[in-house]
């Protein structure tokens, strides 16, 4: 399959303001301002987006896009897309990294005759996922097709 | 503090267009996705606002662990971050963050120290640690 995307390179501003104790604003321009802070593991209060819930967010709506751009180049339709994404923090030699990130994906499709092409985007968008490839850990994948 | 390992995890839902329904459980939901023209869909975190933002907060949270540490205050911190994607074989990356930090402190002997904990915080920023790309940091230290 040929990938037929733009050959010039885009930017991406965002901006973080302390307000108190461990928590801030995160803006980003034309888009809902969203309060964030450390993890409770961190220090931080209960009930906040971390960093931490970012990164793994940020891997998996990836997917998610990159799926659905597949899903148009290959012609297919589906019913329903859920994912869930699991990061695994570890302490490695200089303090702590992500050393894994796994996705596990349901789809939902009309017929048997989709579940195939809509692995087969499913794979595609693991291995184009451009976040996922933007980040040092390995990204697993666990597929589900359903016909429903 | 945590030891060993932690898992952080997050469920998406596809909600139509190219956009899901980011969830933590008992935090805010965050609405994601790549716009397709529709206004609303404009308003969403496309995936690189908030892999740029996961790193751009964990360097705010290392810098105010290290205030802490440091038994130092600021009087405030802003950061601005810019994640270029630019083409690498055959597919996209994240190539480069440049962030510039701005810190407000109270007096001019507070400088050095204010100084050391940014620097630390870019050592130890383990979201910037989990990234391929370099992340360069400018900062700005002002007394007021």
């Amino acid at each position: 399959m040929v990938i037929v995307m733009s050959e010039e390179s885009h930017e991406y501003q965002v901006k973080v303001d302390w307000t108190h104790d461990r928590v801030g604003t995160l803006s980003v321009e034309g888009k809902p301002r969203i309060q964030i802070s450390a993890p409770p593991e961190f220090d931080g209060p209960e009930g906040i987006i971390s960093p931490e819930d970012l990164f793994v967010a940020a891997a998996t709506s990836c997917f998610m896009t990159t799926f659905i751009t597949f899903t148009k180049k290959m012609r297919i339709e589906f019913k329903s897309f859920s994912c869930d994404g699991y990061g695994t923090l570890e302490r490695v030699e200089k303090g702590f990294q992500f050393t894994k990130l796994l996705l596990k994906a349901k789809v939902t499709v009309e017929s048997e005759e989709l579940v195939p092409k809509a692995e087969r985007a499913m794979e595609l968008a693991g291995k184009y996922c451009l976040v996922s490839n933007s980040m040092k850990c390995p990204t697993e994948h666990e597929n589900n097709v359903v016909v429903g | 503090m945590i030891d060993e390992s932690r898992l952080f995890p997050v469920n998406l839902v596809w909600t139509g267009g190219k956009s899901g329904s980011l969830s933590v459980e008992g935090k805010p939901v965050i609405k994601s996705g790549s716009p397709t023209g529709n206004p609303e869909e404009a308003r969403y975190h496309t995936p690189e606002d908030l892999f740029v933002a996961s790193a751009t907060i964990c360097y705010m949270d290392g810098f105010l662990n290290f205030l802490e540490k440091m038994h130092i205050n600021s009087n405030s911190f802003e950061c601005n971050a810019i994640g270029v994607l630019e083409k690498v074989g055959r597919s996209f990356e994240i190539t480069k963050i440049e962030m510039k930090a701005k810190v407000v402190i109270e007096s001019e002997d507070l400088r050095s120290k204010i100084e050391r904990a940014l620097e630390l915080a870019a050592k130890y920023c383990f979201v910037g640690n989990s990234m391929k790309c370099p992340i360069t940091h400018e900062t700005e230290v002002i007394v007021e």
